[in-house]
């Protein structure tokens, strides 16, 4: 991507005009003085931790002695044996699916009635958008008191005044709990989603929509005909940004229930914190966190082709 | 379009409705910050019977609170200048440099900006505990200059729409190179380092695990901790709770109306981005 964006300035710029500007070497290295920032930047806070990552993921290292023994892949092997990472593994991966699908299958609509002309249609958005500012963490927490199963917890307040439902346990059962995480995401992040969407709608001219009208078509027919496909790139950049959100998830589930009940919430970056920082198993963390490097690296890589494909298609 | 009077109305009606039950966790949060525990408990969604100032007036008190204000204050100010100054500088080498070398960089730069923070946690821990970093909140600060990676290519997409002209002419006109970045280029790129600026002012405010695992001291704290650390403080005084919660989310709803604009745009050019 970088690189053909590169070569198309370099085509625009003519080859005069490029000496002008570089001038003799000192020019030049002053010229790349300003880029060293940033290489510096990425070589102590990229490149370096990630080789050394890679590196400790193959010893034992705990960072107790500076002992450390080359143990070959033990510890990918005990990531499949410890209960905790594989929960861990899996419900991070039920909550990127899970909260992806939710929250595109709602968000799509919404934005198609944003969309429309009504009173107070900027306030809607605002409200909508706003539980995307502030931190994860905090909603977490509120969503907590919301939930609890104590007699306080408002939701379970109102269930038994409204229906009279009797207490539900919505963090201590397994289920309940994975499907509230995943419920209070999508709270937090479908009205942003949908602005996305919004954005991508006004650009679809209404002429289309005008057409599809005088031919008779419904308007269903003219969502699915026109809508929808017209919104594939919106599509394929909302998921994957829901989706990589998704695996890096962590401060929603571990202020919301802690991880638990069980493993049953636990993710992967809550795993490598705990091994790593809170119990000095740098090996074992550092496996964790190579395979999750890749997991993300594979699926970005594929989104990208993904939507290259589909851009090409639709331009 | 001639949608029928009473359709708009019904989607009006609707709407704000929808939107309302959306915000019922926030206005929960506020109209139990002014209840007694009591109170609270028999009715949690009502408007107070008595208005108590209590909580408040406990929370202000405090302060503690002042102290993570100032911390996340100066750990956002400090680092989201330093990540937008770092991305800027290497974009503009991008566009007064052509060769392969500055375009391979950019390419490795891509990459980086793949890598989650996670991948790096453990190390990096390791690292600023050996240069005693941890436990100080220019340790943290360090940690986010990461971010100037994301700034550099929102830059430098930007600065793409100069007119090279400008910068030759100030060139022609005695300005060193740096003069050029400084008084020429960063005012020009103002609209990208406001959008940038931020959202990712939103990412350092708002960070969880960073503060988490670099940061230990209660003096150190940023707002996020705190909010974090008061639930298992007033496990039983749910009310108190509310109240520090509204405290640390006022800044934030502030931030949102005067910065809504740049917030939509700046999450859309992060998405394009992304």
């Amino acid at each position: 991507m970088t690189s053909s964006l590169a070569g198309r300035r370099v085509a625009t710029a003519p080859a005069t005009r490029r000496r002008s500007v570089e001038g003799g070497w000192k020019q030049i290295t002053i010229n790349r003085a300003f880029l060293l920032p940033a290489v510096v930047v990425f070589v102590f806070l990229f490149v370096i931790p990630l080789a050394q990552g890679f590196y400790w993921s193959l010893t034992d290292f705990t960072g107790y002695s500076d002992e450390a023994e080359f143990v070959g892949l033990a510890n990918y092997a005990e990531i499949l044996r410890d209960p905790s990472m594989l929960s861990g593994l899996s419900f991070t991966v039920v909550f990127a699916v899970g909260s992806t699908l939710v929250t595109t299958l709602l968000a799509i609509p919404l934005a198609v009635q944003l969309n429309k002309a009504f009173a107070g249609r900027n306030f809607v958005r605002s409200l909508w958008f706003f539980p995307a500012v502030p931190s994860m963490a905090i909603l977490g927490l509120v969503w907590g008191y919301i939930l609890s199963p104590l007699p306080s917890g408002v939701l379970n307040t109102l269930l038994n005044d409204w229906f009279g439902i009797e207490a539900i346990s919505w963090l201590s059962d397994n289920t309940l709990a994975q499907g509230s995480v995943i419920m209070v995401s999508v709270w937090a992040q479908v009205g942003w989603h949908a602005v996305l969407y919004v954005a991508y709608l006004q650009s679809i001219p209404s002429e289309y929509y005008e057409v599809a009208k005088i031919d008779g078509a419904s308007a269903r027919q003219q969502f699915f005909g026109i809508t929808l496909p017209l919104l594939t790139p919106a599509i394929v950049i909302s998921t994957f940004l829901l989706l990589t959100a998704g695996l890096k998830v962590y401060e929603l589930p571990f202020t919301l229930t802690g991880g638990g009940p069980g493993f049953t919430t636990y993710t992967i970056t809550q795993s490598i914190v705990t091994a790593g920082v809170g119990q000095g198993r740098y090996g074992l963390a550092s496996a964790l966190a190579v395979l999750f490097t890749v997991a993300v690296a594979v699926i970005g890589f594929t989104q990208l082709k993904v939507a290259s494909a589909i851009g090409k298609r639709f331009s | 379009m001639t949608t029928p009077v009473w359709r708009r109305v019904a989607l009006s009606v609707v709407m704000l409705a929808l939107a309302l039950v959306i915000g019922v966790p926030l206005y929960y949060v506020l109209v139990n910050s002014f209840k007694t525990q009591a109170e609270m408990v028999t009715s949690p969604l009502a408007l107070p019977h008595q208005w108590t100032f209590d909580n408040w007036g406990d929370a202000l008190g405090d302060t503690a609170i002042y102290q993570a204000f100032g911390n996340t204050l100066y750990v956002t100010v400090l680092g989201v200048l330093l990540q937008l100054f770092v991305g800027a500088m290497a974009a503009y080498a991008m566009l007064i440099t052509h060769s392969r070398l500055a375009r391979f960089a950019a390419a490795a730069l891509l990459l980086g900006f793949m890598i989650p923070g996670q991948s790096t946690l453990i190390p990096l821990y390791r690292t600023l505990v050996g240069l005693s970093l941890v436990d100080d909140l220019n340790g943290l600060v360090l940690m986010y200059l990461g971010g100037s990676i994301f700034c550099f290519f929102l830059i430098q997409g930007y600065m793409r729409t100069i007119p090279y002209e400008v910068i030759e002419a100030a060139r022609v006109d005695g300005a060193g190179t740096f003069q050029v970045f400084w008084r020429i280029v960063l005012p020009l790129i103002r609209p990208i380092l406001v959008t940038v600026g931020v959202f990712q002012t939103m990412w350092v405010w708002n960070d969880f695990l960073l503060p988490t695992v670099f940061l230990s001291s209660p003096q150190k704290q940023t707002i996020v901790l705190q909010v974090y650390n008061a639930v298992s403080e007033f496990t039983t005084d749910w009310p108190a709770f509310m109240t520090i919660t509204v405290i640390a989310l006022i800044p934030m709803v502030v931030f949102f109306v005067f910065t809504q604009r740049h917030i939509v745009s700046g999450l859309l050019a992060g998405s394009v981005k992304g």
